[in-house]
């Protein structure tokens, strides 16, 4: 009977919380083509949490991943409601590289 | 230097996204089609207090981990059902006038939409209320 599953899930709903600043503020000031560093990233992390010994740790990590991962699926769509002025549209996004390469690609939407 | 993996991350990281991912998609389709949004909502708090209760019991680490994550989540999809029905109000999510529920919406709500002004693309550009429908693409 210990309640480390349920810790572990009020922490992720916490994390996962911190995904909506990511996504508002990452669409906002770089654009949705930012999903392609998200998602990388997010991979990344997800992988590192592989070689962390520590349960608890391994887990935050994991999930810390995961909400990167997620977020970059929700930025397309963040971008639409950014433009129907649902949120706060920004015209002059920062450029990021290789940002004319990505807008060719299909953004991941679930 | 003991370099063994450790899943558990993983494991999270795996029961998250999906968990999320299946929320997502059901708290829309289920508030879209429930008359009275309450028994979802209900049988969604019963689920995640039963899966954390099983979280609780079970000796199995990944099984633990995975289901804490899942009961949170279908406790929180519960608030998300009330907060889907509010979307709608708003015109933020579409309107199914095939629920009397939200039919009575449509009538009392002018901001109430059937259309779901966000099954497009972005255009780089802000819109205007008149033009937002015409750009829907799917």
């Amino acid at each position: 009977m210990n309640p480390f599953g349920i810790l572990i899930g009020l922490v992720t709903f916490a994390i996962i919380g911190l995904g909506f600043p990511l996504v508002i503020r990452g669409e906002r000031y770089f654009g949705y083509w930012l999903w392609v560093y998200i998602m990388s990233i997010g991979f990344l992390i997800i992988i590192a949490s592989l070689f962390i010994q520590n349960d608890w740790a391994s887990v935050i990590v994991g999930v810390i991943g995961a909400t990167f991962v997620w977020g970059s699926t929700e930025l397309k769509e963040q971008a639409v409601r950014a433009e129907l002025g649902w949120f706060p549209f920004n015209a002059n996004k920062v450029k990021l590289p290789f940002a004319d390469i990505i807008k060719k690609w299909k953004a991941p939407h679930l | 230097m003991n370099m063994a993996i450790n899943t558990l991350g993983l494991v999270a990281a795996v029961t998250a996204f999906l968990t999320i991912w299946l929320g997502h998609v059901a708290v829309r389709k289920v508030e879209a089609e429930a008359r009275d949004i309450r028994p979802p909502m209900f049988i969604a708090i019963a689920l995640g207090l039963i899966t954390e209760y099983c979280s609780l019991i079970t000796d199995n680490l990944s099984l633990k981990t995975a289901l804490g994550i899942l009961g949170i989540t279908l406790l929180w999809d519960a608030f998300e059902i009330y907060r889907q029905q509010n979307r709608v109000k708003h015109g933020h999510a579409p309107a199914n006038p095939n629920n009397p529920r939200h039919a009575k919406i449509l009538a009392e709500h002018p901001s109430a939409t059937t259309l779901d002004l966000l099954k497009r693309d972005p255009i780089g550009r802000s819109v205007s209320p008149e033009e937002a429908p015409k750009l829907i693409t799917h």
